[in-house]
């Protein structure tokens, strides 16, 4: 676990969401309180509909909570305007989807580089296609710059998608059960790319799984049921080596 | 890469999807130049048809005697000075739009006199033409022997002056003196023109010793002739401050020509008007379609930081660039139908021209066209939550 810094970079308090169904109000999240720091992977594990995905949303402002407070490096972010949401978002988070494939008319590299469409690179010192260059090789995909997502695998495609969220150098991802669709090798490939940027970068990555096993290999497990973290615990694995 | 990259690969990896939008865009643009051209096709038309009936206008001398009307029905002995030529000009060049449109101004000079031809004399009509002039005017005055005068020394004849005479083209004949070589006979058009001889105005001129006058100016233009009220009012000014003169437009045809164009513009851009509005609405219909099986893609370019500004930027580029291509292929298409339905159907025979101001209209018609019924999609889409986005199966 990463403790260079004991303050919180994201903190929820007694955050709540409902949904407003034409069948009925839904709560998916009660009095969630959560401190995540930086360079923690966080696991959240949980049954279908325990508030998982509501969770990551609420944490990475794609959603506002019905109650309590969401807070990045000590700001309280659900209370920006739509506008200030966005730009906040280009320079804090990233988002990896469970089904968000890459954009079939663009290549690999094109695909890494995707969010520099819309906004300039932070720091940029030296060449971006360099930099995206570097991520998709440190991410085993060196041989496939130029492919198109449809001449990929499963695995390969979320790697895409890992280095089109690590080349905004964000301070968190957020990952939706990033590892659902794939093989035993590419979960744990996946998992383990995780942990190493944790502690390569200092980003913190917060992702959900059903999976026990890739969640065991996090720094911390929190676990969620019927929209409250029922417990939370480290990881039973040893730690990785800083 | 920049957002009109985005767009320009996007609509090269959706190929028949964004070629099924071109040919929805094409079809209202295409009929759109159609008609247009049609239009256009059909005013030069109407213009040479004007042409066979007359000219729009013609100014004679005021207060003609009776007796002064010769047995074919023309104004003979009484003159006005040349001077009219400048100041009909000036009063229609003041009234129309377009300052490089032709103002056709064919003077003419009436005399009646003995014509030798070695028998003995005929006593006939002359008419001191301007050639290029007449023949500007009227496309469809023909020679059926023989050519036009090209020489002072040359003229051309009635068909029934010169069948009754038993003239034919190469005769040579004497006028005041002056002798002419016959190079052509006239088509008979069943006017008084068919009972006459005609030489170079400027040399009649000089003959009758009538040097600075002339029995009759008449005028073509285009413009007057599609605006009956614009004519009117020139035949009015004209009577009401030059002295000595009467101006007269064949006002039935005008009339007739106008109420045509009118009704024609009428119906066909009703026809226009549902068109367009059909394919628009055939247009927005295929944009949603495509749109909604496209929102996972708008989930993942907010998700990566794309604004709503920017994701319209996007959407709505493409559906421009298909909108511009419609437009340049929907002109085309129209002139090839417009040839078509020509040749086919209406039989104008004026030909297709390509018209700049019609190939505007086309692009920017189609460009009106895709946007109009992409915004809205566009719109509503753009405003998607990412979440909402992800999270249901929106696959058209």
């Amino acid at each position: 676990m990463n403790t260079q810094n004991s303050q919180p970079l994201l903190e929820l308090r007694d955050v709540s969401k409902t949904f407003k169904l034409p069948s009925g109000d839904v709560r998916a999240l009660a009095h969630v309180s959560l401190g995540i720091r930086r360079g923690d992977l966080v696991a959240l594990v949980g049954p279908s509909g325990s508030g998982k995905t509501t969770l990551l949303n609420v944490i990475g402002s794609l959603d506002r909570p019905s109650q309590g407070e969401v807070l990045l490096e000590g700001i309280r972010i659900d209370t920006l305007s739509e506008e200030k949401l966005v730009l906040f978002r280009r320079e804090k988070f990233s988002f990896i989807f469970q089904d968000a494939k890459p954009l079939r008319m663009l290549n690999v590299l094109e695909n890494t580089l995707l969010p520099f469409n819309f906004f300039k690179p932070k720091n940029s010192n030296g060449n971006l296609k360099d930099a995206a260059i570097e991520i998709i090789t440190s991410l085993g995909l060196g041989h496939r710059i130029y492919h198109m997502p449809n001449q990929l695998s499963g695995g390969e495609i979320q790697r895409v998608a890992i280095a089109r969220a690590l080349i905004t150098r964000p301070a968190v991802i957020l990952a939706d059960e990033p590892t659902a669709n794939l093989d035993r090798t590419n979960r744990l490939f996946v998992i383990e790319t995780f942990k190493r940027l944790t502690r390569e970068t200092g980003i913190t990555i917060v992702f959900s799984t059903h999976d026990l096993e890739i969640a065991n290999i996090s720094d911390r497990i929190v676990q969620m049921k019927d929209g409250t973290v029922l417990d939370e615990e480290p990881s039973p694995c040893p730690p990785c080596p800083a | 890469m920049e957002l009109l990259s985005l767009a320009a690969k996007d609509i090269l990896r959706r190929k028949a999807k964004s070629l099924y939008l071109l040919a929805a865009i094409v079809i209202p643009v295409a009929i759109l130049s159609t008609i247009l051209l049609t239009l256009d096709n059909a005013d030069s038309s109407l213009s040479t048809l004007a042409s066979k009936f007359g000219f729009t206008m013609s100014v004679q001398p005021k207060n003609v005697k009776v007796e002064r009307i010769d047995q074919i029905g023309i104004v003979i002995g009484e003159y006005i000075p040349e001077s009219i030529i400048a100041t009909v000009e000036s009063a229609v060049r003041s009234r129309i739009r377009n300052d490089r449109e032709p103002i056709i101004i064919a003077p003419r000079l009436y005399l009646r006199t003995d014509i030798r031809a070695g028998k003995s004399p005929v006593n006939s009509v002359v008419a001191g033409v301007d050639f290029q002039a007449e023949l500007a005017a009227k496309p469809s005055w023909k020679v059926t022997s023989g050519r036009w005068p090209a020489g002072e020394s040359e003229a051309v004849l009635g068909g029934t002056y010169a069948r009754a005479n038993n003239f034919s083209e190469k005769d040579g004949i004497t006028i005041n003196g002056r002798e002419f070589r016959v190079v052509g006979v006239l088509q008979d058009y069943n006017a008084s023109e068919d009972y006459m001889v005609f030489v170079p105005f400027r040399v009649l001129q000089s003959l009758s010793s009538r040097e600075g006058f002339l029995s009759l100016v008449n005028v073509q233009n285009v413009s007057l002739d599609r605006d009956r009220n614009l004519l009117s009012s020139l035949v009015a000014d004209l009577n009401g401050k030059v002295p000595n003169i009467k101006a007269l437009a064949p006002q039935q045809f005008s009339t007739m020509k106008y109420m045509l164009l009118k009704k024609t513009f009428k119906f066909l851009f009703s026809i226009i008007a549902a068109t367009v509005f059909i394919s628009i609405f055939a247009i927005f219909n295929i944009v949603t379609s495509v749109l909604f099986s496209r929102v996972r893609e708008i989930g993942l370019l907010k998700a990566v930081g794309a604004s709503r500004s920017q994701l319209l930027a996007v959407f709505l580029s493409e559906y421009a660039a298909l909108g511009l291509a419609a437009g340049i292929v929907g002109y085309p298409a129209g002139m090839v139908i417009t040839y078509l339905l020509d040749s086919l159907v209406l039989n104008l025979g004026a030909g297709v021209r390509v018209s700049p101001a019609v190939i505007l209209i086309a692009v920017a018609s189609g460009l009106l066209c895709s946007l109009t019924a992409s915004f809205y999609p566009t719109y509503q889409l753009s405003k998607i939550k990412i979440t909402d986005s992800f999270r249901t199966q929106w696959e058209v």
